[in-house]
């Protein structure tokens, strides 16, 4: 009763008339805030009772939020029960006050939870896992990924996690993929996409590979992509080298081979890189072309 | 090394000392990867730079700058007075944590008189340094964390007034602040805070969405704010136990 009055003469800084809730949902999810400040064991039986209670997603929301700052098993225990068996709305705010509470337990039956869920189910568990900073149970969903599809959003997941050893790890178990090449990229895993770019066993991966060493960029990059385009044996691999150090603004690179060429058509094709790329040495070169005799 | 924090930092002219700044310079100049690192940060927050951010009168920035002095003058008396077992490097955290707070106010601050120059101009500001919260926490994170929350609140109030484009804007900038002390709370040792904040950001990507209606917009706003006030509680609370735990050994 203390905790409804209290509740009643206080705010909930932001929530208003534009917030879609009744004025008795505001005064709930008001005391459902204070609970933050009482004892875990005395909190939890209140909690606990509104989301067993006939109250509104919108307040029984703020009751799992709540319920992911009580560290006692049973409160874990309540959310995953709730992720289990709730409404589709409650069942994925628990998944993701799973992941805000971190318990070990309560995570590791989001396991079971996805493996039977469908699409949506399945994103929010891995927004779980990325919220815990799981990227073990990450690596684990893409190891046992059963599609493409399935495969890329948990390499999505690795990658806005930062996991780059999961991600290599998936790479030495010789899985071939794009995603994995563009998380490679975006990582800066320039070991793991080195080795791809100079496997031709697999064109489409190497494509990819050296023009995802451009992202990376740097002077080992850039080393690669000149040895890559010099021992090239076929044209799109030189032309993916010449992307690669265009998006690595490597313009001394493409100068050096643009001297080095004794082919008219090869050295078109690298001047014409180097104005793309708005070298200051494409007027010199211009310049002297148009300057020497024929 | 120099972090992605120092590189922020750097690109908003604020937040280091001259002879920082100088540092940074030099080694972008000397360090190609450093440099593309930049570039890349540069491209990202260009893409919310607002073309026509009002400049603060100078009266503002010398309080701004002062307030910086003062934490910093604040926490090396502090870092001296006690032993610092956390992890992290104390002082530059006290700098990066203040200009963080600066920053933050100064957003907030920008975004509250863009296109209301008769404000800039200074009739309210008397108005405006009274309204600026005061925070008292010594722990120099807790302190730009809580302004960090409360700054959000206050712009998520805002929000319904926005026009699509703005709305957009400020809530990335909600998010890249977030990022910021998601990744804070990770060096600070504090895993809890920093699962909170991460989770905080689907739900304001989902409010970044172009074409969201005002229904879920609100309703995800009053799920935000909720969580935000319970955080905000719970930071209290901590720093609470600790002034009560401090005070008792003495």
């Amino acid at each position: 009763m203390l905790l409804v009055l209290m509740a009643a003469n206080s705010g909930t800084a932001g929530e208003g008339p534009s917030d879609n809730l009744t004025e008795a949902e505001r005064l709930k999810i008001a005391a459902l805030e204070m609970l933050i400040s009482a004892p875990p064991d005395r909190a939890l039986p209140l909690v606990a009772g509104v989301l067993s209670d006939n109250h509104s997603d919108a307040v029984k929301s703020r009751a799992l939020f709540i319920l992911s700052q009580i560290e006692l098993p049973e409160a874990q225990a309540l959310l995953l029960e709730t992720a289990r068996n709730g409404s589709p709305e409650l069942s994925k705010h628990a998944i993701r006050m799973i992941g805000v509470g971190g318990d070990m337990d309560a995570l590791a039956g989001l396991a079971e939870i996805y493996g039977s869920g469908d699409g949506e189910v399945r994103k929010n568990v891995l927004q779980a896992y990325l919220i815990a900073d799981r990227a073990d149970a990450v690596y684990e969903v893409a190891v046992n990924a059963s599609s493409e599809e399935e495969f890329a959003a948990a390499v999505r997941v690795l990658s806005a996690m930062g996991a780059a050893s999961e991600l290599r790890q998936l790479g030495e178990r010789g899985v071939n993929s794009e995603s994995l090449i563009h998380a490679y990229a975006i990582a800066g895993d320039f070991a793991s996409l080195r080795k791809l770019a100079l496997d031709a066993s697999n064109p489409r991966m190497q494509l990819q590979a050296i023009q995802g060493l451009g992202i990376v960029g740097g002077d080992e990059v850039n080393s690669t992509l000149m040895e890559i385009y010099r021992g090239a044996d076929r044209d799109e691999v030189r032309r993916a080298s010449l992307h690669g150090l265009m998006v690595a603004d490597h313009d001394e690179g493409v100068l050096e081979l643009f001297r080095a060429s004794q082919d008219a058509g090869e050295k078109r094709e690298l001047l014409h890189l180097l104005v793309i790329m708005d070298s200051e040495v494409a007027l010199d070169i211009i310049g002297a072309t148009l300057q020497a005799e024929e | 090394m120099i972090n992605e924090e120092t590189l922020t930092f750097y690109y908003y002219g604020d937040g280091l000392t001259a002879g920082e700044r100088h540092e940074v310079a030099a080694a972008l100049r000397e360090d190609a990867e450093l440099a593309a690192r930049y570039t890349r940060l540069e491209q990202q927050l260009e893409q919310w730079r607002q073309p026509d951010t009002h400049r603060a009168p100078a009266l503002l920035v010398q309080r701004w700058h002062d307030g910086i002095d003062e934490a910093a003058g604040a926490d090396r008396v502090t870092a001296n007075d006690k032993t610092n077992t956390t992890p992290f490097h104390f002082l530059s955290f006290a700098w990066g944590s203040a200009a963080m707070a600066v920053l933050a106010l100064a957003i907030g601050i920008g975004v509250y008189f863009s296109g209301d120059k008769t404000d800039v101009d200074g009739t309210n500001v008397d108005e405006l340094l009274v309204s600026v919260p005061v925070i008292h926490e010594p722990d120099p994170f807790k302190r730009g964390l809580k302004l960090h929350l409360q700054e959000s609140q206050r712009h998520l109030v805002s929000l319904p007034g926005e026009a699509a484009e703005n709305r957009i804007l400020l809530v990335m900038r909600i998010i890249d602040q977030n990022r910021m002390f998601e990744r804070a709370a990770k060096r600070n040792n504090s895993p809890r805070l920093a699962r909170v904040l991460r989770a905080f950001e689907p739900v304001l990507t989902r409010l970044a969405t172009e074409n969201i209606s005002s229904n879920d917009a609100a309703a995800l706003r009053a799920q935000l704010t909720f969580e935000l006030n319970v955080v905000l509680t719970k930071l209290a609370e901590d720093t609470s136990d600790e002034t009560h735990s401090i005070s008792i050994s003495i």
